[in-house]
C-alpha cells in the first residue's frame, strides 16, 4: 500500500490522521463549554466519506451516563466503540460502588482507552459532564491520548477556523443564554469555513436539572427550533 | 536440519506441486505509530551552589497550532525532586502516573525520615531504565526529561534522559531548541562543576529567565507564560504562572525594508 | 465443639446439615487468640491501634510493623494469623493500585473494603483453600475536596466550576471490619483479637455515633483501650502500635501515617495513669470491705 500523508522533517513517515480505506470520517466541528450552571456541548451534523456527505443529520453528542456526555471527532467507528465501552464501564461503576461516577472518572476511562490504543485509534473526544460535587467540567482528549482539563474545549477539523473567535468572545461564568449564543456563534463560523463541517447545530445543556437537547437549523438561520422535548 | 516446520516431511514438490505455506505467515510485524502528537518544547535547568533552578513554558502544541496554553510541564515528585518534561504530553502524563505509583509503593513502609525517600539520582536512574526499556521494545516514550533535585549525598543534582534512554549530566542542561539556544548562555556562567560553587540562587534564576526569553524570541513552538522551580535542601519553590519580563522589541522601529530602503 | 468427629468440619466448601461452615468458625478461633486491634472513627480522622504482643526478646523494639499502609490514605490492621494478615495487605494494595490504573484517582475506602471483602469471602467457597485466619480493620479518609485526575494538566475556569451544589458533604473518615467469613460492616468503633470484648464495651462508652470525638482525643482513647484490654493477658509483654489518618487540614493531611512518637508516648502515659487510678479505687473498696468485717 502506498503510504499516505506527508513525510516529517526528520524523514519519518507521519500520518496520525490516516483512515482505513472507505472509513467514515467525522470531519467535524465540536465543542463544550463551562457556564454558570453547568456545561453545554455543541456539534455540527456532517459525516463524510471523502467529499461525499454520508450523513447530513448526524448526532455527534453521545451520552455515556446520566449527566456525562461526550462530543466525538475522528473515525466514527473508533469513537462509537470507545464511547460504548466507557458507557458500559460507567454503568458498572454506578452499581458496584453505590455512587454515580464523576466526570473525572469518565475522563480517566476515556483516556485509558485512547492512550493505551493510540496506535490503532483515530479519536479526538471532548468529555463534558455535571455532578453535584464538582459542578460542570470539560475535558479535552486529543489524538495522542493526553487529557486536558479546560474552561472550554473545541475540536475537529472545523475548530481550527474558530480559535480566534472563541479566544476573543470567551467569558467565564456566562448565563445559559450567553453560553448558547457563544457555542452557536462559534459553530456557525466553523460550518461556514470548513468543508467537512455542516448541517444543523446540536447542543446539550447539562445542569443540576439534567440534560436538555437543543437543535438549530440552517434554514432558520440557526435561530430555531431551540429546546427539544425529552424523548419518550 | 531445516527449522521451518512447513518443510518437515512434506509431500514432494515434483509430484504434488509447491506447498502453499501462506497460511503460516502472520500478517505483519507489530507497528507502533510512534511520533509525538501534543508536544511541549524546551526545558532548561542550571545548578547553583545550594540547588537547581529549572524552567519550562506552559504551552502544549499540536503541530504548529498553539493548542493548550495551561500545561504545567514541571512535575514535582517529592520534597527534593522536580522533573521537567519536553515532548509528548500523553507520555508525560503516563510517566507522571508511573512515578505516582512508585511514590505510593515507597510509602508502604512507615519510614518517615527524609533519608529513606527516593533521591533525585535514584529517580533519574529509574527513569533511564524505563525509557531504555521502551525504546528497546520499539515503542518509545517520546520525551526528553530533565531531573532536577538533591542527590543522596545532599548535593545539587541535574541530569537528563531522552526517548532512547540516553543519559547526560552537566552543570546546566536544556532539551529541544534550548540545547541550541539556551545551553551556550548558561555554559558561560557555569562552564564546569567548579563554577557552580560560586553561583547564587539569584544568578541562576536570572540566567534561566534570560534563556526563557531567548527561547521565546527564537523558538516558534514556545510561549511567554512559563513555570519555574527552585530546588534546594530547604525544599521546592515552584511558580507556575510566570510571564516573561523586560522583552526587547523597541528596536523594530528602526528596521525599514530589507536592505537599501530608508522609508 | 459438637462438630468434631461429624466430618462436616473437614472441608471448606461443605456445609453441616444445620447450615454451618465449620472451617470458617475455626478461623474465627484463630482470630480470638491474636493481639487486640481497635479502630476509632473520629469526626476529623481515624485512629488504628494494635496491642502487638512481643513474641521474642530478640526482636528489635518498634520494628516489624503490623499496621500497613494501602495506597496513601488507608491503613489496615489485623488480628489472628500474621502471615494471613500480610497476604490480605498484599491483596488490598493490589486492589488499590488496580483502581488507580483504571480510574486515575485514589480508591474510596468503602470500595476497597468491598473488594477485599469479596476476596476473603471467596476463600470460604473452595475446598482447595482455607479461610483467612484474621479479622481485619480497614480505616481511611476519602478526600473532602475535589480530587484531580492523576497526571492532570490544565485547570478549567479560573472562577471555578459552574452549578456546584454548595454545602454538600463529601468524603470524610471511614472504618470497616472484615471477618473470616468475608462479612464486613462499617463501624464507628471496631475491635478484634483477644481483648475485643473489653475493648468493645470501652468503645461503646465513647458515644462515637454522636460524632464529637476529635482525632486527638481518639488517639488517647485508643491507647487507653488497648491498655485496658491488655489487662486480661498481663503476663505477656506488648508494644502499642498506633497510626492515624486525618482530614486534609489535620496533622496527616489525609494520609495514613504513624502517630508521632511524642503523641503516642503521652497517650501511653495517660493510659497507664488511668489504669493505676482504677487499681487504687479497687484497693480502696477492698479496704472498705475489710473494715466492715
Amino acid at each position: 500500500m502506498q503510504p499516505t500523508g506527508m513525510l516529517g522533517e526528520d524523514g519519518i513517515h507521519v500520518d496520525m490522521n490516516h483512515l482505513k480505506k472507505g472509513e467514515v470520517n467525522l470531519g467535524t466541528s465540536i465543542m463544550a463549554i463551562n457556564f454558570k450552571d453547568g456545561v453545554i456541548l455543541g456539534a455540527d451534523s456532517r459525516t463524510t466519506t471523502g467529499a461525499y456527505i454520508a450523513n447530513r443529520v448526524t448526532d455527534k453528542l453521545t451520552q455515556v451516563s446520566d449527566t456525562i456526555w461526550c462530543c466525538r471527532s475522528g473515525s466514527a467507528a473508533d469513537t462509537q466503540a470507545v464511547a460504548d465501552i466507557v458507557q458500559h464501564h460507567l454503568s458498572m461503576y454506578a452499581v458496584t460502588n453505590d455512587e454515580q461516577p464523576t466526570t473525572q472518572t469518565a475522563a480517566a476511562i476515556f483516556q485509558d482507552l485512547c492512550y493505551d490504543n493510540k496506535d490503532q485509534l483515530s479519536a479526538g473526544i471532548i468529555i463534558a459532564g455535571y455532578d453535584h460535587r464538582h459542578g460542570g467540567q470539560v475535558y479535552s482528549l486529543p489524538l495522542g491520548g493526553s487529557l486536558h482539563k479546560q474552561s472550554y474545549a473545541i475540536g475537529g477539523s472545523g475548530s481550527t477556523y474558530i480559535y480566534g473567535y472563541c479566544d476573543s468572545y470567551w467569558k467565564e461564568n456566562m448565563t445559559e443564554e450567553g453560553g448558547i449564543a457563544f457555542v452557536k456563534g462559534a459553530l456557525s463560523e466553523a460550518i461556514k469555513w470548513d468543508g467537512s463541517s455542516g448541517g444543523v447545530i446540536r447542543m446539550v445543556v447539562l445542569t443540576a436539572k439534567g440534560a436538555v437537547r437543543h437543535l438549530y437549523l440552517p434554514d432558520q438561520a440557526y435561530e430555531g427550533p431551540g429546546k427539544q422535548p425529552k424523548a419518550v | 536440519m531445516n527449522h521451518f516446520p512447513q518443510a518437515w516431511g512434506r509431500p514432494r514438490d515434483d509430484i504434488y506441486g509447491h506447498y502453499n505455506s501462506s497460511y503460516l505467515q502472520t500478517a505483519n510485524p507489530t507497528q507502533h505509530t510512534q511520533s509525538p502528537v501534543v508536544t511541549g518544547t524546551s526545558v532548561v535547568a542550571i545548578k547553583y551552589k545550594d540547588g537547581v533552578v529549572i524552567a519550562a513554558d506552559n504551552l502544549a502544541s499540536y503541530g504548529s497550532l498553539a493548542r493548550f496554553t495551561d500545561v504545567k510541564r514541571l512535575r514535582k515528585f517529592n520534597s527534593s525532586t522536580v522533573l521537567g518534561f519536553g515532548g509528548d504530553v500523553s507520555d508525560m502524563q503516563y510517566l507522571d502516573r508511573l512515578l505516582n505509583d512508585l511514590d505510593v509503593k515507597e510509602n508502604y513502609s512507615h519510614a518517615d525520615d527524609e533519608a529513606s525517600q527516593l533521591s533525585a539520582n535514584n529517580l533519574h536512574t529509574y527513569l533511564s531504565k524505563v525509557m531504555y526499556k521502551r525504546r528497546t521494545d520499539f515503542n518509545p516514550l517520546w520525551n526528553h526529561i530533565l531531573v532536577a533535585g538533591i542527590s543522596s549525598e545532599s548535593e545539587p543534582f541535574l541530569a537528563s534522559v531522552d526517548l532512547l534512554g540516553t543519559t547526560f549530566s552537566s552543570p546546566s542542561l536544556a532539551t529541544g531548541y534550548g540545547a541550541h539556544l539556551a545551553q551556550p548562555i548558561m555554559r558561560k556562567l557555569v562552564p564546569d562543576e567548579e563554577a557552580v560553587k560560586g553561583i547564587s540562587k539569584e544568578q541562576a534564576v536570572d540566567v534561566v529567565k534570560e534563556c526563557m526569553k531567548v527561547l521565546f524570541y527564537r523558538d516558534a513552538r514556545s510561549m511567554d507564560g512559563y513555570s519555574i522551580a527552585v530546588i534546594s535542601k530547604e525544599g521546592i519553590e515552584i511558580k507556575e504562572n510566570e510571564k516573561l519580563e523586560n522583552q526587547s522589541w523597541q528596536f523594530a522601529e528602526r528596521i525599514r525594508g530589507y536592505g537599501t530602503q530608508v522609508n | 465443639m459438637t462438630s468434631i468427629g461429624t466430618g462436616y468440619d473437614l472441608s471448606n466448601s461443605v456445609f453441616s446439615p444445620d447450615g454451618r461452615n465449620f472451617q470458617v468458625e475455626y478461623a474465627v478461633k484463630a482470630v480470638e487468640n491474636g493481639g487486640t486491634a481497635v479502630g476509632i472513627r473520629c469526626k476529623d480522622g481515624v485512629v488504628i491501634a494494635l496491642e502487638k504482643l512481643v513474641t521474642s526478646k530478640l526482636m528489635k523494639p518498634n520494628a516489624n510493623k503490623r499496621i500497613a499502609t494501602v495506597d496513601r490514605h488507608i491503613g489496615v490492621v489485623s488480628s489472628g494469623l500474621v502471615p494471613d494478615g500480610r497476604h490480605f495487605v498484599v491483596r488490598a494494595r493490589a486492589e488499590a493500585a488496580e483502581w488507580r490504573k483504571i480510574y486515575k484517582a485514589p480508591i474510596p475506602v468503602h470500595s476497597l473494603a468491598d473488594r477485599v471483602g469479596q476476596y476473603v469471602q471467596a476463600h470460604t467457597l473452595y475446598s482447595s483453600v482455607r479461610p483467612f485466619g484474621i479479622t481485619a480493620i480497614v480505616g481511611g479518609w476519602d478526600s473532602e475536596t475535589e480530587v484531580p485526575v492523576d497526571g492532570q494538566v490544565g485547570s478549567g475556569p479560573s472562577t471555578g466550576a459552574g452549578g456546584k451544589k454548595e454545602g454538600g458533604k463529601h468524603g470524610g473518615p471511614f472504618l470497616y471490619m472484615i471477618e473470616p467469613s468475608g462479612l464486613f460492616w462499617g463501624y464507628y468503633g471496631a475491635a478484634t483479637g483477644k481483648g475485643r470484648q473489653t475493648a468493645k464495651s470501652e468503645l461503646e462508652k465513647l458515644d462515637l455515633a454522636a460524632g464529637t470525638l476529635t482525632l486527638e482525643q481518639g488517639v488517647k482513647e485508643a491507647a487507653r483501650i488497648i491498655y485496658v484490654a491488655h489487662e486480661d493477658s498481663k503476663d505477656k509483654e506488648f508494644e502499642l502500635e498506633m497510626t492515624w489518618i486525618s482530614s486534609l487540614s489535620g496533622p496527616t493531611k489525609g494520609r495514613h501515617e504513624e502517630v508521632p512518637k511524642e503523641i503516642r508516648e503521652e497517650a501511653e502515659r495517660l493510659a497507664k495513669k488511668s489504669l493505676d487510678d482504677d487499681d487504687d479505687d479497687e484497693e480502696e473498696e477492698k479496704k472498705d470491705d475489710k473494715m466492715e468485717e
